[in-house]
């Protein structure tokens, strides 16, 4: 009798959960089916869940300047990219030191992104692709050096200007954007720097450095003071120490802080919005695309949503247990 | 550590955020005072606190301030017992936790601008839930002005619940195991688990989430903005007022802008005072 109902309890949560899932995917469902139909079939009154013709009109109208273009050759070019990553991958994870595989992956899809525009026609959209993926990377590699030197000092000083640069930071984290854009674009505007790439990265790594050191920080609290006071009673400078023994350790931290960087980045809209002319990065590309008088198609602009967030998701699937078990220490602990 | 050394460790980053975050706030309050139009930035004039008073005639800003206000209680509150639930749920099973927790942080994870659209795209016409509100009540749904707050709101809870979801899950798996035998052992139900040895659990990571959410809510603004284009006002927060009055190119009221930035700034700071106090006296206590 207890085992009946057990089981019935455990039935009882996988089916909320399961509803849960579908809640949390329908959306993504709804427009990857439009993403793949023709217009007459997404105009019906009743919707056609399934048994559509499947075309990929969308995704050649959005990313290919060339209408004629043969969409078998774009799948084999990326399905050809798949299989050199995942070799790498795999490859990686059966080797010793593993840099130099991961190095490759950075390589592969760096060349990858090079070679694209070279095999085949493509439209404006591909460059802020290319424009998004700058801009998240650098904002990546810059929030978290500098957050990293910061968060380290604020976990290892006990003075009290480290208490009123915290709370100064936890205060900065709850202004809106429009507190500073206004500011910075008048200024770009003056310094005629405005449509620039960079000042994307700058006014991101700004407005993300709240965030950065306090996650950091809470990943340093967790090393263990003793360990870089060993290094440096042998001789090691504080420098030398936190290069060599605490960052190491600090891997989690890093990958964690990074994901969170790069949503921030790769989602951003009104700073891209409000500064930059041409330079945009895809979400003001789709929001330009589905715009009050713009004539794009259902099926396009779905082509488009899933052409964003398809790279957001491998990232985060591949990263996944990082960004969980990231989260976990970053706030239990702040 | 030293002075010294802190200092030769924080400088870049204080650096960024002082000459990035405290001299454009600085600005923004100094250019409040400003009658200054988009148009021509170079010419501006001192005219006190004229913006100020025109901000609060205006109508517009009032309804903002009311859907901002409505957006934020609802949210927060939903999203964390939302939160709460599902984490305890997920804690129970062992099998596919993994598939689960990827499947749930999908609307996290995804561009809001662009599940802002894909929300639309179920709602419109056409769309699939607009369709199965027309097989249940004859009428197909269609986002108009008086209902695009309840769509915001909808899209508001279901892209920032799995924050809340895996922040809490977290915080359960590193709740020791005797206080829950020890609860079972007293004959404790599930609520009274919840209630006695669960939240309490919780209770700094429940205040990390309020206090997040709070800010990231009261500041919403890609959702309202694509709602924005199709509807119009009655989908305005006060951040896509704030942006329109200020640079959209009919109106183009810099000066009145930044009059709305700093009276959206003192707002949060309302709210936020007491508990940044707190987090001060914790720190303070940890040196």
């Amino acid at each position: 009798m207890n085992q009946l109902r057990a089981t019935a309890k455990t039935l009882g949560i996988h089916t909320t959960l399961l509803v849960m899932i579908v809640i949390s995917s329908v959306p993504f469902y709804w427009v990857a089916q439009n993403s793949i139909k023709f217009t007459r079939d997404t105009i019906r009154s009743t919707p056609t869940l399934w048994g559509f013709d499947v075309t990929a009109d969308p995704y050649r109208k959005f990313w290919f300047r060339n209408s004629e273009q043969n969409m078998w050759e774009v799948g084999l070019f990326i399905l050809a990219l798949a299989a050199a990553v995942l070799v790498l991958v795999w490859a990686s994870r059966r080797a010793e030191t593993t840099w130099p595989w991961n190095l490759g992956v950075v390589i592969t899809l760096w060349i990858a992104l090079v070679a694209f525009p070279r095999f085949f026609d493509m439209n404006r959209e591909f460059d802020y692709f290319i424009n998004s993926v700058f801009v998240t990377v650098l904002t990546v590699i810059i929030s978290i050096s500098i957050g990293l030197l910061a968060g380290y000092a604020l976990a290892r000083y006990s003075g009290l200007s480290g208490a009123v640069i915290l709370i100064a930071a936890l205060g900065f984290r709850a202004l809106p954007r429009t507190a500073f854009v206004l500011p910075y674009f008048i200024v770009a505007k003056e310094l005629g720097i405005l449509d620039s790439r960079l000042v994307i990265v700058l006014a991101l790594v700004a407005v993300n450095q709240p965030f950065t050191i306090w996650m950091l920080r809470s990943f340093f609290m967790e090393v263990p003071r003793e360990i870089e006071e060993a290094a440096m009673m042998d001789g090691a400078t504080r420098l030398q120490a936190f290069r060599m023994v605490v960052i190491p350790m600090m891997w989690p931290g890093i990958i964690a802080t990074s994901l969170f960087t790069m949503l921030l980045a790769y989602n951003e809209f009104l700073f891209v919005r409000v500064l930059t002319v041409t330079e945009w990065t895809l979400p003001v590309a789709i929001s330009a695309l589905t715009g009050g008088e713009s004539t794009t198609t259902l099926t396009e602009a779905a082509a488009a949503s899933v052409s964003i967030t398809l790279p957001i998701v491998i990232v985060i699937i591949v990263f996944q247990k990082h960004l969980v078990k990231g989260l976990g220490a970053g706030a239990v602990k702040g | 550590m030293n002075k010294r050394t802190f200092a030769g460790f924080a400088w870049p980053s204080v650096a960024i955020m002082s000459v990035l975050m405290v001299f454009p706030l600085v600005t923004t309050v100094y250019l409040s005072f400003n009658r200054i139009f988009l148009r021509d930035l170079s010419s501006r004039e001192w005219i006190g606190f004229e913006n100020y008073t025109d901000v609060l005639q205006d109508p517009d800003f009032w309804a903002a301030l009311r859907l901002t206000l409505l957006f934020v209680a609802v949210v927060v509150p939903v999203h964390i017992i939302l939160g709460l639930g599902i984490a305890n749920l997920l804690d129970r099973v062992t099998r596919g936790r993994g598939f689960y927790m990827a499947a749930l942080l999908l609307p996290f994870i995804v561009t809001p601008v662009v599940s802002t659209l894909l929300v639309r795209d179920l709602f419109d016409r056409g769309g699939l839930l607009s369709w199965l509100w027309e097989v249940l009540t004859d009428d197909p749904f269609v986002i108009d002005s008086g209902n695009v707050k309840w769509v915001i709101i909808l899209h508001g809870i279901w892209s920032i619940t799995p924050f809340a979801v895996i922040t809490f899950f977290a915080g359960i798996q590193i709740l020791p195991e005797e206080r829950i035998e020890a609860a079972d052992m007293d004959g404790a139900g599930f609520w009274a688990k919840q209630r006695f040895v669960v939240i309490p659990h919780l209770r700094s990571l429940i205040i990390f989430v309020l206090l997040i959410s709070i800010m990231d809510a009261y500041r919403v603004f890609d959702s309202s903005f694509v709602f924005g284009q199709s509807v119009g006002e009655s989908a305005y927060t006060l951040s896509v007022y704030n942006f329109n009055t200020a640079l959209s190119a009919q109106i183009g009221r810099v000066g009145k802008g930044n009059a709305i930035a700093v009276l959206i700034v003192i707002g949060i700071f309302a709210v936020l005072i007491p508990f940044l106090r707190k987090s001060y006296q914790d720190q303070i206590a940890e040196r």
